[in-house]
């Protein structure tokens, strides 16, 4: 974790709303993985007190530039647009701890729910440059808001969603999710919570519907494996990326916690924000 | 990056470690020179080639004493629930240059907080309803005493309870414990004996909390103000009579926002406390009003974003300032001021900062009047 300053090299509005910033900042581009986070201040203290968390959303450690890519959404967001080429603002980060791959894993299932894109789209860059196999499904309101495919890499098979069906599937973009079951090894989400939640839903009950013979060992029985834990990230079928309010993102505040299942809440900045999909407590438990 | 630990003297010479400073001696009162950190360690052998020393900054005693042999090095400490138990920030924050540091509110069992969105921005500000959630008392002592016995920054814990029992019982598993320099009371909690009325709004409930945890332990002890109540003078009295040895001013404001949906409160918890610059004016009132009819130290909170936000506070009155939001914003800051107040001092012919504390305060000792009281919208 460190403190530097990013320059702004380019801005775009590449979506209706939705912005693309790449920043020259290689102090936080080191080290980086996909599914962490900056925590990214503005420039105006006396109105906006807090900083605002952004995922990598690209990370290219040799040219030291990472982008970001958010929607408008309010004060603070708008503020990063009026941002010009060669200004410099400055971020904290890495935050966070990022997407675990099981390195025997071929087959990478990415879901993302609108701006749940820029969580993991990161991860389809690590997993090309490793060799593995990605599929990249995504749900958005309307044809408007689809991320466009000139912005990922070739290698991705790219699947649409969206809910008027004015592009791709017509519906929810889980609705597209079993077709794949069957040949991901392994599942990564980012999106609006409803999304992660029945993903989290579907994920539970795969190995039944797919009759997936439990061989040897037993899930959970056998070695264990810390809660929380890199490899117990690792080991699930489903890792998905939460969005909660931020102060610090340092873990200092316990402004940003989800609660698990082991009914004692987690940080999203120190713990998250990648979880594995059965950590949480889907349905609240405070 | 690591965090270093730096001391610097008046001298240049470098200040031995010490080992764990429940109390902090008057004798050392290190000299912050520049905001610019010496060298840690030196060699126990000099090497033949002698380094060219900085030009040496006219020293500046920044050094206060909080009661009960609490000496800090220097007046800047940070929050109580910003800076959790001093470890989050180490990659970035040398929090051994810090005056102290209030850890995250601790209670007798642990508990899990309030359901989220537990923080939201405000304008100039912030709402956070945490909802205390911390592992309890013991496991804190177990988890983080150790490393804080290691430090050279004293490390208050701040406690909160649902009755004088409950702070009492923590005061007593902290009392003893290498690493715990002082205690902070949350006052701002239900007592929930008592109706769940808070101890902070109450000057017998606020008294009668402080005598019983003052019989309780020997550690220095701080009463945290809340600025949710019509008049404090009479609660910081009753506190100060009770035997606390410094009050801290204030704790958050008691505020809500609604969600954007407006269908409910944005926070879970419904009600949330304000903090950051939006409620300095506040805590600035609270303390001009308690420093006059105090004579413990005053230490002041409440939206401090730069130095002349320190110096304010201690122009009507307090001694000390602690910095709570603005680190979310900018880490570093608290570890700044502290060099900032001493160029201040340079700047002003001083050699110390103790002429600025009091500066606005009302030049001849009046009786304490209720203006300010008849002002409030
Ligand atoms: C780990 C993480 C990664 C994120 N990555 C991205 C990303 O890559 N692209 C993107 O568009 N958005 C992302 N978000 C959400 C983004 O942080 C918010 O949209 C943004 O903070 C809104 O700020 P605002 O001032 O424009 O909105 P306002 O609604 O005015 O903000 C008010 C306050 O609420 C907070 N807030 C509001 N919405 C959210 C939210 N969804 N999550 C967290 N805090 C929120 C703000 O930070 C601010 O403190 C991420 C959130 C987290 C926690
Ligand atoms: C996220 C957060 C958590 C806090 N937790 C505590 C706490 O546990 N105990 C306490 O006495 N004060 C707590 N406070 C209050 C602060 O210590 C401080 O009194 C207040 O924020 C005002 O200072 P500021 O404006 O500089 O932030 C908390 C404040 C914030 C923002
Ligand atoms: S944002 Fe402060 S603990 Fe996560």
């Amino acid at each position: 974790m460190r403190i530097a300053g990013a320059q702004l090299l380019d801005s775009r509005e590449i979506l209706p709303g939705q912005w693309l910033q790449a920043y020259h900042a290689p102090d936080l581009v080191a080290g980086a993985r996909a599914g962490q986070f900056v925590h990214v201040r503005t420039g105006d203290y006396s109105g906006l007190v807090l900083r605002r968390p952004f995922s990598y959303n690209t990370i290219d450690p040799l040219a030291g530039t990472l982008t970001i890519h958010f929607r408008t959404v309010g004060r603070g967001t708008a503020w990063f647009t009026h941002l010009r080429p060669g200004d410099r603002i400055d971020m904290l980060g890495p935050l966070g701890r990022p997407f675990e791959v099981d390195p025997r894993n071929r087959h990478l299932l990415l879901i993302a729910g609108g701006l749940g894109i820029a969580g993991v789209r990161a991860l389809a860059d690590e997993a090309i440059r490793d060799g593995r196999q990605v599929t990249l499904l995504f749900g958005a309101a309307t044809a408007r808001d689809v991320y466009p495919s000139s912005l990922l890499p070739d290698e991705v098979e790219y699947v649409v969603a969206t809910d008027d069906g004015s592009l791709g599937h017509h519906g929810f973009v889980t609705e597209l999710v079993p077709g794949y079951e069957a040949w991901a090894d392994q599942a990564f989400a980012c999106g609006p919570a409803p999304m992660l939640r029945s993903l989290a839903n579907l994920a539970a009950s795969r190995r039944q519907r797919l009759g997936v013979a439990t061989l040897g060992r037993k899930r959970g029985a056998g070695k264990t494996v810390p809660a929380g834990s890199p490899q117990a990230r690792r080991k699930a079928f489903l890792q998905v990326s939460m969005e909660q309010n931020m102060g610090c993102a340092v873990g200092a505040c316990l402004g940003c916690v989800v609660m698990t299942t082991a009914g004692t809440p987690q940080r999203v900045c120190r713990e998250g924000p990648v979880f594995a999909a059965e950590e949480i407590a889907w349905e609240g438990g405070w | 990056m690591k965090a270093r630990r730096r001391v610097v003297t008046a001298s240049g010479t470098p200040a031995k470690r010490r080992p764990t400073v429940r109390r902090i001696k008057p004798a050392i009162a290190p000299i912050v020179r520049d905001g610019v950190a010496a060298t840690v360690r030196r060699p126990a052998v000099p090497s033949t080639v002698t380094p060219t020393p900085a030009p040496p900054a006219t020293p500046v005693d920044l050094a206060v004493d909080l009661g009960r042999g609490l000496v800090l090095r220097n007046p800047v400490l940070v929050a109580s629930g910003t800076f959790g138990y001093g470890i989050e920030y180490g990659d970035v924050v040398d929090v051994q240059r810090l005056g102290a540091i209030c850890c995250k509110g601790t209670t007798l069992r642990p508990r899990i907080g309030n359901p989220t969105p537990r923080v939201t921005e405000t304008p100039g500000g912030m709402l956070n309803s945490i909802g205390l959630q911390n592992p309890g008392v013991d496991a804190v002592v177990e988890k983080y005493a150790s490393t804080w016995a290691g430090w050279q920054v004293p490390v208050i814990v701040n406690v909160a309870g649902e009755s004088i029992g409950d702070y009492v019982e923590v005061a007593r598993r902290l009392e003893g414990v290498p690493g715990v320099a002082g205690i902070e009371l949350n006052i701002s909690c239900p007592n929930v004996g008592a109706g769940g009325i808070q101890f902070a709004i109450d000057a017998s409930a606020a008294g009668a909390v402080t005598a019983a945890v003052r019989r309780a332990t020997d550690l220095p002890l701080l009463v945290k103000l809340s600025p949710n109540v019509a008049d404090v003078r009479p609660i910081a009295r009753a506190i100060a009579d009770a035997g606390a040895d410094a009050l801290t001013a204030v704790n958050t404001l008691s505020g809500i926002a609604v969600a954007a949906s407006r269908e409910r409160p944005l926070l879970g918890n419904v009600y949330g406390g304000l903090s950051g610059p939006a409620i300095k004016p506040v805590a600035l009132r609270i303390v001009y009003e308690v420093s006059q009819v105090v004579d413990i130290p005053v230490v002041a909170i409440g939206g401090i974003a730069e130095l002349g936000d320190v110096l304010d506070y201690l122009a009507v009155g307090a001694v000390a300032a602690q910095v709570g939001t603005a680190i979310f914003a900018d880490p570093g800051l608290p570890v700044r001021l502290v060099g900032e107040l001493a160029d201040e001092c340079r700047r002003r012919g001083l050699d110390s900062y103790r002429p600025l504390i009091g500066s606005a305060l009302p030049k001849r000792a009046a009786p304490p009047s209720a203006r300010g009281v008849e002002y409030r919208p």
